[in-house]
């Protein structure tokens, strides 16, 4: 479950260089030099069509060599070919992947070729002619719920092994979005068990990041659920012959077991979070700037606002309203009635820190987000 | 990047066309995040990499404008380090020599482009991040002792940032251009490098040179020759 390369600059005992332990695969340093090159060539060889080279050859290969190097794009493409002619069962590159990720969390052609194996795999199950009875395992929903935790799992371990391990939380977001479809409950799952991670890793910028999408992505949601209710109402009073159908075209996006989303109330949590973590560990920007936005998206969520317009789900606004998103902003507020969130309680919390913290860039934080929320508040 | 790659090249010689770059700039756009900096997809974190590489291509599209630009001002002038006077790819990371073009480039084009829509509160010596700060930062910290320059102290040498950690020393060093010219040099005169274009990161002329040549060039079809 784990590769590693083990400081060993000469062969002491005439022995293999492989070691396994404890289910963790080791490689004496010594033997790179000599075993990178022999494979690399060997494989440009059968590619320059000098020598053949068998799939299992083929196989051992590219494997070896991505487990040295998982940036070798070409070993990559083998593969490709592989898993393409049938030869191949994708979840082995998934298991390959994960093992080279152990190593190289960043490896960017290791993510990217993740993401056509899984690509891979979701078409096979839109497939019409695959049949789910017998022995060919669990429902697509569900073999793709577990394919969906999976990558979870290793877009975690990955990001715990690199700070702000940007190409991990990219393909974390990919996967919500390609893979998840980006349903309120696996939205809610995420935002729940990635709480305890960021809380353990303050200043990953890109954890953080990962839950702004979260939360931007549920406000969309709420919008689009809530455009659909509106819609099919509208239809039903018109027409209650056509009511069966809308019912139905209407069930993708808030049918009856997706929860309906307490939005102030996530982002209520996540302000509460926020706080907490800013309290314990003084002075970490990222921590601040997740606040600041947090507050922001309390102000668009539509539970609090008159606007149903939808957004986009990744959460940016269209290209055509960039400019007046400071005018929306402020129109926003002023048409809001209820704000639970108390721009008494940030102001108590920030004059709190001000006054107690000896940290200077916590300090410097506090009254930044001081002077925002004057501005942005108005009071 | 890509799309920066495609209009970088396309733009040199001579073969944009609106059909190559249709719906393009808008993809671009929407690239751009809460944060006010540029991902490298839809709904990425703000990184220095793909944010200049997003405003270099929509200025070589000349599609600026569908940009949030005072957010992305926001966001990129907050990128230089009080500290080490080098810049930060994102928010809460540390410093690197490479952003010194990256981050420092952007804020030179971002000058251009809003001195174009008008802005008259713009400097017209300086660009919006400490120059003197940024050239300390690669002179005293990023030079390898053996040559060429890096990331940070304690990092190894390579071509990738000793080519940016120049390029952002150039850029350090000059502000605007032909009348507009203005030198700030840290150190002694020896220091000074040529100045590089914001947009291509080669020399102005070459730029200049690149472009004359491809004009004077029949413009291949896009039909396959038989």
């Amino acid at each position: 479950d784990e590769i590693g390369l083990i400081p060993c600059p000469e062969a002491r005992y005439n022995r293999s260089p492989i070691v396994l332990v404890e289910n963790k695969l080791g490689v004496e340093s010594w033997c790179v030099k000599f075993l990178l090159p022999y494979v690399h060539n060997k494989l440009l060889l059968y590619r320059q069509r000098k020598q053949w080279l068998n799939k299992d050859e083929l196989i051992d290969i590219t494997c070896t060599l991505l487990l040295l190097n998982p940036d070798f794009t070409t070993a990559w493409n083998v593969r490709k070919e592989l898993i393409l002619s049938g030869t191949l069962n994708p979840l082995k590159d998934l298991h390959l992947g994960k093992l080279a990720l152990t190593k190289f969390p960043k490896s960017p052609e290791t993510w990217i070729h993740r993401r056509w194996v899984l690509q891979q795999l979701i078409q096979e199950n839109s497939l019409p002619s695959l049949v789910t009875k017998g022995n060919l395992g669990p429902a697509p929903v569900e073999r793709i719920h577990r394919l969906v935790q999976e990558e979870m799992n290793v877009c975690s371990e990955a990001a715990g092994r690199y700070p702000s391990n940007y190409n991990a939380w990219s393909h974390r977001i990919w996967v919500l979005q390609h893979l998840g479809k980006l349903t309120v409950k696996v939205l809610l799952d995420e935002l729940s068990s990635t709480k305890y991670w960021v809380s353990m890793h303050v200043s990953d910028h890109s954890g953080f990041h990962y839950r702004q999408f979260l939360l931007k992505s549920l406000i969309g949601r709420t919008v689009t659920d809530n455009n659909v209710l509106v819609q099919n109402q509208m239809v039903n009073e018109q027409n209650p012959s056509l009511q069966k159908e809308e019912e139905s075209a209407g069930a993708e996006a808030a049918c009856a077991e997706e929860q309906s989303v307490d939005l102030p109330r996530r982002i209520e949590e996540e302000l509460e979070l926020c706080t907490e973590l800013i309290d314990t560990y003084p002075g970490h920007e990222t921590l601040w700037c997740h606040s600041d936005e947090t507050l922001n998206n309390s102000h668009h969520s539509p539970a609090t606002s008159h606007m149903a317009q939808a957004m986009d789900v990744d959460g940016l606004n269209e290209s055509s309203s960039k400019q007046s998103y400071t005018q929306e902003t402020k129109r926003l507020k002023r048409a809001r009635m209820q704000d639970s969130l108390g721009p008494e309680m940030e102001y108590r919390f920030i004059d709190k820190i001000l006054s107690t913290c000896r940290d200077a860039d916590q300090a410097r934080f506090a009254t930044a987000y001081r002077k925002w929320l004057v501005t942005f508040l108005g009071q | 990047r890509s799309a920066y790659c495609a209009a970088s090249v396309a733009s040199l010689t001579n073969i944009l066309t609106p059909a190559l770059f249709a719906g393009t700039a808008e993809w671009i756009a929407r690239c751009q995040n809460w944060e006010g900096g540029i991902g490298g997809v839809p709904g990425m974190e703000a990184h220095g990499g793909y944010t200049f590489c997003g405003v270099a291509a929509l200025v070589i599209l000349k599609q600026e404008h569908l940009l949030n630009l005072r957010s992305l001002l926001h966001w990129v002038t907050r990128r230089q380090m009080r500290f080490e006077g080098g810049f930060q790819g994102r928010c809460n990371k540390l410093v690197d020599g490479c952003y010194s073009f990256w981050q420092a480039g952007l804020l030179t084009l971002l000058h251009r482009t809003l001195y174009a829509t008008g802005d008259r509160a713009l400097s017209m010596t300086h660009w919006m991040f400490d120059q003197l700060a940024l050239q300390e930062y690669i002179l005293l910290c990023c030079q390898c002792p053996a040559g060429g320059l890096l990331d940070k102290p304690g990092k190894s040498r390579d071509f990738y940032h000793t080519c940016y950690c120049l390029s952002g020393l150039a850029i350090a060093q000059h502000f605007g251009s032909g009348e507009l010219h203005h030198e700030v040099i840290l150190g002694v005169p020896e220091n000074r490098l040529q100045a590089t274009h914001p947009v291509y990161n080669i020399g102005p002329e070459k730029v200049a040179r690149a472009v004359l040549h491809f004009l004077q060039q029949p413009v291949p079809s896009p039909e396959p020759t038989a």
